[in-house]
């Protein structure tokens, strides 16, 4: 077995437990059945592209963005808990050189990146199967945005990882990192209608493209902006990812 | 045939110098002690050795692999306990030594006996359900060391084993890594527990300030820098005038303890024996115990670091 297939397994094990797989499944429950519905009375219909969306299948389309990011928190929470608790330092001492432990930390997120994406979709299903539109072109629309989103907030989760000591301090910035990026972008409500400087700030936000790229994939909405933010998702996941793995390389012992 | 060999090594932090151009040789099969005060250099030099970190000069060979060249290498090859604690939180004793042995490509069915016959070994047996995190810090440290022994290795690095351990539990695994050198392994092991380098290495390195200040067994040791005795003798009777009595006596160090404990330190023990006891027998004092203390390595440990630190 390869050295990153070996520590992907390892990461996953220590990664997913029942708390986390529940946590996962409960949360997009509660926000698309019981936030999606009882939200529908005030917004009737969100305007995508050329199509008018259902509040519920907006959001829910939304969720699947927001838990790909939620859940390649995991990245931050293996490196910070590898360094608290001595593993970084034994896994360097063993057959594994740091490339490996990069790549099967992008990999262990980008796996439970799609695996999230795929479980909102099949659990929010029932509520958008009305307005889907795949086709040949939609489907890995889903999976590039998936992928690219998880090497992303994974990037963005390893750098506070390696940059903070504290536990406190990891966990408040981490926190409020994300919920920055969860309620200033487009997951729980289109951008249009919101005040100028709000508007700008979604378009500041990795999770508006990513979650754009999505509802693209879903609803079969695929324009020219959507390439654009294709490709500055890209481009920023690129960055974050380099940036990361430096610091990760630089990390002393 | 020699398993580690080390010239000139050195590694600076800016103008720091936690290793100070080190230069050793150890042996295959046999279990090299490094010892030194805490501080001494040790852990940078495990860290050196197990290519964690890059030297700043000198040369490494390990298994005869340049390990600064191939460092990857080399740790295909060799196991590391390192001081500080390492553990997943969430996993259990069991999972925690499958899922190393699963890292170190052990195939399946072998991590399954390795794992029962660790459990054993290592008295882990009862707490093999039971998570890291709730473990005491002896049963994870135990844990620690056991799980190095799911995979195969030529060489073993041990950073102050058995910290945090009972004495039953120290002395089990000390019997146990002498077990495991009879079957070829060659074991690195630091400590500042004299007694432990005493009971367990065929050689030993005491270390100081990032300086190795003597390589040898711990007879020739002993031998070297043994050559002080002390000899204790315990009086009859309070004697407030024994310090001035003895006071004239060449050759030796003597320290007065209550007025009836003497304590001499000298190269020439006999002859300052002979000396001591013939003015106490003038002066009619009556001795109640007498006795030789033979030399042990932790006297001569703290002599020489003791006079490395007056060097300096």
């Amino acid at each position: 077995m390869f050295p990153i297939i070996r520590l992907v397994n390892r990461n996953l094990t220590i990664s997913i437990n029942p708390a986390f797989l529940l946590w996962q499944i409960i949360f997009p429950v509660i926000y698309i059945f019981i936030a999606g519905f009882a939200y529908s009375s005030l917004i009737q219909e969100v305007p995508f592209g050329t199509k008018g969306l259902a509040y519920p299948a907006f959001l829910a389309s939304g969720m699947i963005g927001f838990n790909i990011m939620n859940s390649t928190l995991v990245s931050g929470i293996i490196i910070w808990n590898d360094r608290k608790y001595g593993m970084f330092e034994q896994i360097m001492s063993g057959p594994f050189t740091r490339p490996h432990y990069i790549l099967s930390n992008i990999c262990t997120i980008g796996i439970i990146g799609l695996v999230s994406a795929a479980l909102i979709a099949v659990i929010g299903y029932p509520v958008f199967f009305d307005s889907i539109e795949f086709s040949l072109v939609t489907i890995p629309l889903i999976v590039f945005a998936a992928v690219t989103g998880s090497v992303l907030f994974g990037s963005i989760a390893s750098i506070i990882a390696t940059k903070l000591r504290s536990s406190e301090g990891f966990n408040v910035i981490l926190n409020t990192a994300f919920l920055f990026f969860a309620f200033v972008s487009t997951a729980f409500y289109p951008a249009a209608g919101a005040p100028e400087p709000l508007k700008t700030a979604f378009y500041l936000n990795p999770l508006t493209y990513l979650v754009d790229i999505i509802r693209a994939g879903i609803f079969g909405e695929v324009s020219e902006l959507v390439i654009l933010e294709m490709g500055i998702l890209a481009i920023i996941a690129t960055i974050l990812f380099i940036i990361a793995t430096k610091l990760l390389t630089k990390l002393d012992f | 045939m020699s398993c580690i060999k080390v010239d000139s090594l050195s590694k600076s932090y800016g103008s720091i110098k936690a290793v100070d151009e080190i230069t050793m040789s150890v042996k295959s099969g046999k279990v090299f002690g490094f010892l030194g005060p805490n501080g001494a250099g040790k852990s940078t030099t495990i860290k050196l050795l197990t290519t964690l970190i890059h030297p700043s000069e000198g040369s490494l060979t390990i298994l005869g692999i340049d390990a600064i060249k191939n460092p990857l290498k080399v740790r295909h090859k060799i196991g590391v306990v390192l001081q500080q604690p390492s553990y997943e939180p969430t996993l259990s004793v069991e999972k925690s030594l499958e899922k190393y042995g699963m890292m170190w490509n052990v195939p399946k069915k072998e991590r399954k006996s390795r794992m029962e016959k660790l459990l054993v070994d290592f008295d882990l047996t009862e707490f093999r359900k039971k998570r890291n995190e709730d473990l005491s810090i002896g049963q994870r440290r135990r844990v620690q060391v056991a799980r190095e022994f799911m995979h195969d290795m030529d060489l073993l690095f041990l950073d102050e084993p058995t910290a945090g351990l009972d004495p039953s539990a120290r002395r089990k695994l000390l019997d146990y890594l002498k077990d495991r050198v009879k079957t070829g392994l060659t074991i690195f092991f630091t400590t500042h527990i004299l007694t432990e380098a005493e009971y367990l290495c065929d050689e030993i390195a005491i270390i100081d300030k990032g300086k190795i200040l003597a390589i040898d067994t711990p007879d020739a040791l002993k031998n070297r820098f043994g050559k002080e005795k002390t000899i204790k003798i315990h009086l009859l009777e309070n004697q407030q005038e024994i310090s001035s009595l003895l006071s004239g006596i060449p050759d030796c160090k003597i320290d007065f303890n209550t007025g009836t404990n003497i304590i001499i330190h000298s190269e020439k023990s006999e002859l300052v024996l002979m000396k001591v006891l013939r003015i106490l027998s003038d002066n009619g004092i009556k001795i109640d115990d007498l006795s030789a203390v033979p030399t042990n390595l932790e006297e001569i440990f703290l002599k020489m670091v003791e006079e490395n630190v007056s060097n300096h």
